[in-house]
């Protein structure tokens, strides 16, 4: 995964991307005991040129992956052996990354979302799966109860957590 | 919902040793804390066994994606 995040954050050095953080399997992963996962999610933001257009272009980022050689598989795109999907992140999944944790993977610098916003936007998707890593956040990690509670509140998704706090 | 009498019931383990149900509980859920803890690192190297587990399961590489990183 160290090289996977090292071309990441080569997109991020490029100005390809304006910034990025690791959501949803292996964020939890992060987190939690570990489970069975495929895909790294890569919540991104664009350069602010690319904010103005009303159409998320993401080709560039896909264009110079491809020229590095890196192919696709459905949806996602292989990097360094691993699926990789680039998700744009929509106004809860910036807030998250804008206050993702920084962390170093084998050496490399990349930045993981919060628990308490990992937590919400799992609550918003509302998968059986994903109401199984919320449980398990909740037990198996330290989270800040008031900050989860204000981004619940913040996005409307009080009625929708069913947890224990 | 287990009873306070079942709860406390003694369970003879390996070597004779008896722990209550509550016991056995308590430390199934420290050892899932235990696991969370582990070093990031350390829970890549188990999903990436986990994805060779389950594909060796169901014989299947071609559809079974196994993480390419070591």
């Amino acid at each position: 995964m160290k090289k996977t995040l090292k071309i990441i954050n080569e997109l991020k050095n490029k100005n390809l991307i304006d910034d990025y953080a690791i959501g949803g399997g292996i964020a939890a992963l992060f987190y939690i005991e570990p489970f069975l996962t495929y895909d790294l999610d890569i919540f991104i933001t664009l350069p602010s040129k690319e904010k103005e257009k009303k159409l998320i272009v993401l080709s560039p980022i896909f264009d110079y992956l491809k020229k590095k050689g890196y192919s696709w598989k459905e949806e996602h795109i292989i990097v360094e052996g691993i699926p990789v999907q680039f998700i744009p992140a929509d106004e809860l999944e910036e807030e998250a990354m804008n206050n993702a944790k920084t962390i170093e993977y084998e050496g490399i610098e990349t930045k993981v979302v919060n628990p308490e916003y990992l937590i919400a936007i799992l609550i918003r998707a509302g998968r059986k799966k994903d109401l199984e890593k919320v449980e398990k956040l909740l037990v198996q990690t330290e989270i800040d109860k008031k900050k989860l509670n204000d981004i619940l509140h913040c996005y409307g998704l009080k009625k929708k957590f069913k947890f224990k706090l | 919902m287990l009873n306070e009498e079942s709860k406390e019931k003694k369970i003879i383990i390996v070597e004779n040793r008896a722990i209550t149900r509550r016991e056995l509980f308590e430390r199934k859920e420290q050892f899932h804390k235990e696991q969370a803890k582990l070093p990031f690192e350390e829970k890549i190297k188990i999903l990436v066994n986990m994805q060779k587990i389950v594909s060796g399961i169901k014989g299947d590489s071609e559809k079974t994606m196994i993480w390419k990183i070591y």
